[in-house]
């Protein structure tokens, strides 16, 4: 037979929801001990909660890892593609970095000698296949580029642009085998010609015979005739060896290139050559020797056990 | 006989509280998962006189007030508990044949978690609860439904069981 209820359950009912109401009113008017009993009810808890999440860690996201697979594979996806992409801007960044120092140094360069530039992007190294030492740069005719202008960077001399094309130029180095120029001793202003070895050492021939060369010379361009294929005063490169080979009609030396032919990015074509010679205001400072620092150790003997027995 | 029924319960009732709490809250199900809490009051209900029915629920929807995961104001879910669980007691209760039923007894609890969240929603809405979008309280709703609807089988045994100790009676499911 179903319950029908009497008095003392309908009166416990009415006392427990009039309970319930009397609650209410008081959480909603304000009543702090209320707010009391829920911040206790939680700090109680907390060391429980703390346990279930290293319990339940595991497999808490289980069921919704599960019902989005799908997603979480594209997420991954679109994740890995952003990685890739992000490692890419990185790349980039530290190239355009490095290319902004060399910009930097190559416009302190110019600036010194008052040589009026256009700078210019590598955009391709030449091919090795014809045995001739060239590069692509980004700028042509169309930037004013012409053939036999002055190619430099931030260290010194690059070459000369050899073919010019609208859009684009190639560029002789100096490390190539047919490339001559004219070159000063800094200082001693004795003059002599360069020849590129394929390599960044090249071989200096003085048209003296007279002068003494030494290690560690710098070697500026000498200059051309209407500053056509170079302008004078650019670095070239430094005296690493001097040959004296007793007889020799002209006396020779091999120079160390200030440009390190295989790291170029950005270079400079020299379109306006300065009103006078800027002569030596180009040498590059000397490097300072750092020291090296000498440890001394001391060692002193210990007596041997056989001095000591008697 | 009262005295060891409340020792009996108390405890058992503060457990699953802080299982519910501190474990089964950590799992996110699906469709917003399910409340052992809630379905051990409403089976305890189930079993019990619409009075101790009523008792439980007030006791159980206290506890459930003071949790952090009430938004509500204090007491609304101590009324909503107490009107559901009577509710629920109040129809199994003199009735054998529903009673010795185990189906019987998981649909009252089925429906009982739906009607009490629907009553929820609806006092939240006017006292000022924010409740979320439509088809979050929809999803939520059908999925604490199905979500009971495949535990409560699973635990009805145990908290039968439990049930009969504390109550000292023979009829078990």
């Amino acid at each position: 037979m179903r319950y029908g209820g009497d008095s003392r359950s309908r009166l416990l009912l009415i006392i427990l929801v009039v309970s319930a109401l009397f609650l209410i009113t008081l959480d909603l008017r304000g009543v702090k001990v209320l707010d009391g009993l829920r911040s206790g009810s939680q700090t109680a808890l907390s060391p429980f909660q703390r346990a279930g999440n290293a319990v339940a860690s595991p497999f808490k996201n289980f069921f919704s890892d599960v019902t989005h697979l799908g997603r979480t594979r594209n997420q991954l996806a679109t994740l890995k593609v952003e990685n890739f992409n992000l490692k890419q801007e990185l790349i980039n960044r530290k190239n355009a970095d490095a290319q902004l120092k060399q910009f930097k140094s190559l416009l302190d360069l110019a600036g010194t000698a008052s040589y009026k530039i256009l700078n210019a992007k590598v955009i391709s190294q030449g091919s090795s296949q014809s045995f001739s030492q060239t590069l692509t740069i980004d700028l042509g005719t169309n930037s004013g580029i012409k053939k036999d202008m002055t190619v430099i960077c931030d260290s010194g001399l690059v070459g000369v642009v050899k073919e010019v094309f609208p859009y684009s130029s190639v560029v002789l180095l100096a490390s190539d085998p047919s490339f001559r120029i004219g070159v000063r001793i800094a200082g001693s202003q004795q003059i002599g010609i360069l020849t590129g070895q394929g390599s960044r050492k090249a071989v200096l021939q003085l048209i003296d015979n007279q002068t003494t060369l030494s290690t560690g010379d710098v070697l500026l361009a000498r200059g051309s005739l209407q500053n056509h294929p170079f302008v004078p005063g650019v670095p070239v490169g430094t005296i690493s060896s001097v040959d004296n080979s007793p007889g020799a009609i002209a006396q020779s030396a091999t120079v160390k290139f200030y440009t390190n032919f295989s790291a170029l990015g950005v270079v400079a074509v020299v379109v306006g050559a300065p009103a006078t010679d800027p002569r030596d205001a180009l040498v590059p400072p000397k490097p300072h020797p750092t020291p090296i620092p000498t440890v001394t150790v001391y060692a002193t003997a210990s007596p041997s056990p056989s001095a000591t027995k008697k | 006989m009262l005295a060891r029924r409340i020792l009996f319960s108390v405890p058992i009732f503060l457990v699953t509280y802080v299982l519910q709490e501190s474990l089964f809250n950590q799992v996110r199900l699906p469709g917003g998962g399910f409340s052992i809490f809630l379905i051990l009051t409403l089976v305890w209900a189930a079993l019990s006189t619409p009075e101790v029915g009523a008792v439980t629920g007030f006791g159980a929807g206290f506890l459930m007030d003071i949790s952090q995961n009430s938004d509500g104001p204090m007491g609304h879910w101590t009324l909503i508990m107490v009107a559901t669980c009577y509710g629920i007691a109040f129809l199994a209760y003199g009735d054998d044949r529903s009673r010795a039923n185990p189906l019987t007894t998981v649909i009252l609890v089925v429906s009982g978690v739906f009607i009490s969240e629907v009553i929820f929603l609806l006092s939240g809405a006017l006292l000022g609860v924010n409740l979320g979008s439509f088809g979050q309280i929809l999803t939520t709703l059908i999925g604490m439904s199905i979500w009971t609807l495949i535990v409560t089988p699973l635990v009805l045994p145990v908290f039968t069981k439990i049930h009969a100790i504390a109550f000292d009676l023979s009829s078990q499911i």
